[in-house]
């Protein structure tokens, strides 16, 4: 193999691993926070591809488009938190599994009843070469994220909410206890991955050039994969996970060829952590 | 007649929910690759039976094959924290498909045809009839026994389980063997009755719809997960006419029950 | 007679060291208690002995036998109960469920234990159990509609269930207001001289009196050993709650 189609397929993963990390982010804060797999995140993600979509069909380009979307994904995991997951607190998490898990078979389904089952298209970006291999979808996938988690990375670090998260994740009684108020940071965190998960589904919609109902389903396992490689206690463990997955997919599936299916990538590489090293691969553990 | 599918049919979600109700309504283990140990008696009976085994052998032969996988499930939740079942869970149901998919020797995607019925469709059915039935009285029994209440206990706290002397690693595991050896007949009895099975009939999505079977009847009763396999399994026939809408009531009824009735419509005493 | 005794116990988190060395006798009968600043040591001591957490180096013997590696529920076989600073009661189980726990034990060591487990005698131990701790009233109630006081009552009658011959009581006080504290203590004194006990506490207003001995912690060291008051007006104790903002 040489190298133009070596960092060809590198540039691919990576553009696809950055939309697995925006995902699988989100739902690591969420899960340190609450302890539940937030799993109509997956459904977040998908109306936040459609807002995005509905303001490019408007007229809008791939700026609005992002803001739409992101807009769109933070409205409704809000309103998710508030609704479902805070009256839930407490209870054993099968409960809210169960429940989010219905909420994001609806959430899929209510695209389809709105928007027809067949895809569209988000032609908002023309997939030519910029620079060497790489193309413009490519560029801004990868340059928008690494933008995106630059602002988080300031967030988390420069406000109290990184703290706040961090303590919370560790001990919610003791975080209480001293004063951090649960409601509102968790409120910001389900703010933020949905806004990341929203942003995730517009640049997915842009890459692949379409937008489908039930286009949750993948990141649905491909986050859980990514969390579990990054360890469930670590947010920045996910972000290597996510890039560092969708680059050994790419270039797995490139040597492989069809007879392996690229899941089965994602889904060994899970197994083979959970065996040897169940606290994955970069994880700070809080300890219980 | 088709009454009679259709009994045959909640039946044999019965025998699932009640055997999923032991390992996490009871025990509280979180399993969403149940559906794999279903497959696997369902393709130990389909495979033996093709090739000429009686049928009582290799439905015996189905539930010691799930509960055997059972075990290996069982121990390496014992490594695991209890979020990573979860997930662990859904691997082992992945993989479980994946090897019936592409091992060329279980028939691949077309998987097996032409299991024979042991009996008349009418006997056939009163057969599984009459096992739902026994394995109520076997789950009744194991809900009222030390058994039970050991489960039940790790499933609340397992530190204050060890605490008061229970062995909270073997039970786990106990719980794993004997839900999915159950799960093995209800396999075994599925295949012989529909005769042709495929991977994809064992995969993710059926274990989702078992969990949430015993999510919203109610958890760790025995009412509960019967009217959870009466529900939703129903749901299809019930809801036929709204057919386009199916899915969003599905998922919705799974979202709103768990909401606002979290212990499940028949479950232990709301608070 | 000695019932239970440390040796030379030492349990280190990465590079803190939480106990160093401890050695500590416990006499049968008594009512012991572990006081100490927060960070002293004292709940990881505690779960040393509890069985919860493994130690680097050292031993724990109790009655006679090594106990240092027995997991917990064999401990518990044993005849060493405990109760847990923050309360693990089985929620979704009655009031009378929760002490028929501690009841099943004896069948559990079968592979398939599938007696009831509310038989009639079992109950009557059960109802025995909980007058005791004076919940009797409330044996069919789930745990969980309990507030906390009756839930620390509970871990009380639980673990007494076991019929132990050495309790292991955590923060027993904590979160309680007065009235409940004081109800709580009556419990345990109605317990003296019965039971061993070996009570770990932050409030030590309210349980250094009630003590047959005490012993101070600090920095993972014992600092003081002996009669409660002696052990109050000690300097070094003294000074190591001050440390903290002042508790005695």
């Amino acid at each position: 193999m040489d190298w133009t189609t070596l960092s060809a397929l590198v540039v691919d993963g990576l553009a696809v691993g950055s939309i697995y990390a925006l995902t699988a982010f989100g739902l690591t804060l969420v899960y340190g926070l609450l302890r539940v797999l937030h799993v109509a995140h997956a459904g977040v993600y998908a109306m936040g591809a459609y807002a995005g979509w509905l303001a490019f069909s408007a007229g809008g380009g791939l700026a609005l488009a992002l803001l739409a979307g992101a807009a769109c994904a933070v409205g409704v995991g809000l309103f998710l938190e508030r609704w479902f997951y805070r009256p839930l607190q407490g209870r054993p998490p099968l409960v809210p599994l169960i429940g989010s898990i219905g909420l994001f078979l609806a959430m899929g389904d209510l695209l389809r009843i709105l928007f027809g089952p067949y895809q569209q298209g988000f032609p908002v970006l023309p997939p030519e070469r910029v620079a060497g291999p790489i193309t413009l979808p490519q560029l801004a996938v990868v340059g928008a994220t690494a933008f995106l988690f630059l602002l988080v990375y300031g967030v988390v670090t420069r406000t109290p909410l990184g703290v706040g998260w961090k303590a919370i994740a560790q001990d919610a009684e003791m975080a209480a206890a001293v004063g951090i108020p649960l409601p509102r940071y968790t409120q910001a965190a389900f703010a933020l991955a949905s806004a990341l998960a929203g942003a995730a589904g517009v640049f997915v919609g842009v890459y692949y050039n379409q937008i489908y109902p039930t286009m949750g389903a993948v990141p649905a396992y491909k986050a859980l994969a990514v969390v579990v490689l990054g360890g469930l206690g670590s947010s920045w463990g996910t972000v290597v996970a996510g890039l560092l997955l969708g680059v050994v997919e790419a270039v797995a599936v490139a040597f492989l060829g069809t007879r392996f299916p690229p899941e089965g990538v994602a889904f060994v590489a899970m197994i083979l952590v959970l065996l040897f090293r169940p606290q994955g691969l970069l994880a700070t553990e809080p300890q219980g | 007649m088709y009454a009679v599918t259709v009994l045959t049919q909640l039946c044999i979600y019965a025998i699932l929910t009640l055997s999923l109700n032991l390992v996490t309504g009871l025990a509280g283990q979180v399993s969403l690759g149940h559906a794999a140990f279903f497959g696997l008696g369902a393709y130990t009976v389909g495979v033996l039976t093709t090739r000429g085994f009686p049928f009582l052998t290799a439905w015996l032969l189905a539930a010691v094959v799930a509960a055997g996988w059972g075990l290996l499930l069982g121990s390496i939740s014992l490594r695991l924290r209890e979020d990573f079942l979860a997930i662990a869970s859904i691997a082992f149901n992945f993989v479980v498909v994946a090897a019936l998919l592409y091992l060329p020797y279980f028939g691949g995607a077309y998987g097996i045809s032409g299991i024979p019925k042991p009996m008349g469709s009418v006997a056939f059915s009163v057969l599984v009839l009459a096992t739902t039935l026994g394995v109520a009285w076997c789950h009744e029994r194991l809900r009222r026994s030390d058994l039970g209440l050991a489960w039940m206990s790790l499933r609340e706290s397992e530190a204050a389980a060890e605490a008061l002397g229970v062995d909270v690693r073997r039970f786990k595991v106990t719980a794993f063997v004997l839900g999915t050896g159950l799960a093995g007949v209800a396999g075994g009895l599925y295949a012989a009755y529909i005769g042709v099975i495929r991977p994809e009939d064992f995969g993710f999505p059926l274990s989702v719809t078992l969990l949430a079977m015993v999510a919203v009847g109610g958890m760790g009763t025995m009412w509960g997960p019967l009217a959870g396999a009466f529900l939703l399994g129903g749901f299809a026939q019930a809801f036929a006419f709204v057919h386009n809408y199916q899915l969003v009531l599905y998922g919705l009824l799974l979202a709103v029950v768990m909401r606002y009735r979290p212990q499940g419509l028949l479950g232990r005493r709301p608070t | 007679m000695t019932i239970l005794e440390v040796r030379d116990l030492t349990k280190r988190f990465g590079g803190l060291v939480a106990v160093a060395g401890v050695h500590l006798h416990v006499q049968a009968g008594e009512l012991l208690g572990l006081f100490g600043p927060n960070g002293a040591g004292k709940t990881t001591l505690f779960n040393l002995i509890a069985g919860s957490l493994k130690p680097d180096r050292g031993e724990v013997v109790f009655n006679g036998q090594t106990i240092t590696h027995l997991p917990p529920h064999l401990r518990a076989r044993k005849g060493i109960g405990r109760t847990f600073q923050v309360v693990q009661v089985f929620g979704e189980l009655t009031v009378l469920e929760n002490v028929l726990v501690a009841l099943a034990h004896p069948a559990l060591t079968r592979w398939l234990p599938l007696g009831r487990y509310d038989p009639p005698g079992r109950r009557q131990r059960a109802m025995e159990v909980l007058e005791k701790v004076g919940l009797a009233d409330r044996a069919s109630e789930l745990a969980r509609n309990l507030p906390l006081g009756l839930l620390k009552r509970l871990e009380v009658a639980r673990s007494l269930a076991l019929r132990p011959k050495l309790l292991l009581l955590d923060e027993p006080l904590g979160g309680l207001n007065l009235r409940e504290s004081e109800q709580l203590l009556e419990v345990l004194l109605g317990l003296r001289g019965q039971i061993t006990m070996v009570l770990v506490e932050h409030n030590v207003r309210m349980a250094l009196p009630v003590c047959d001995r005490a012993v101070a912690m600090d920095a993972g060291r014992i600092i003081a050993e002996g009669r409660p008051e002696e052990v109050r007006r000690n300097p070094r104790v003294v000074e190591a709650y001050l440390g903290e903002g002042g508790d005695a």
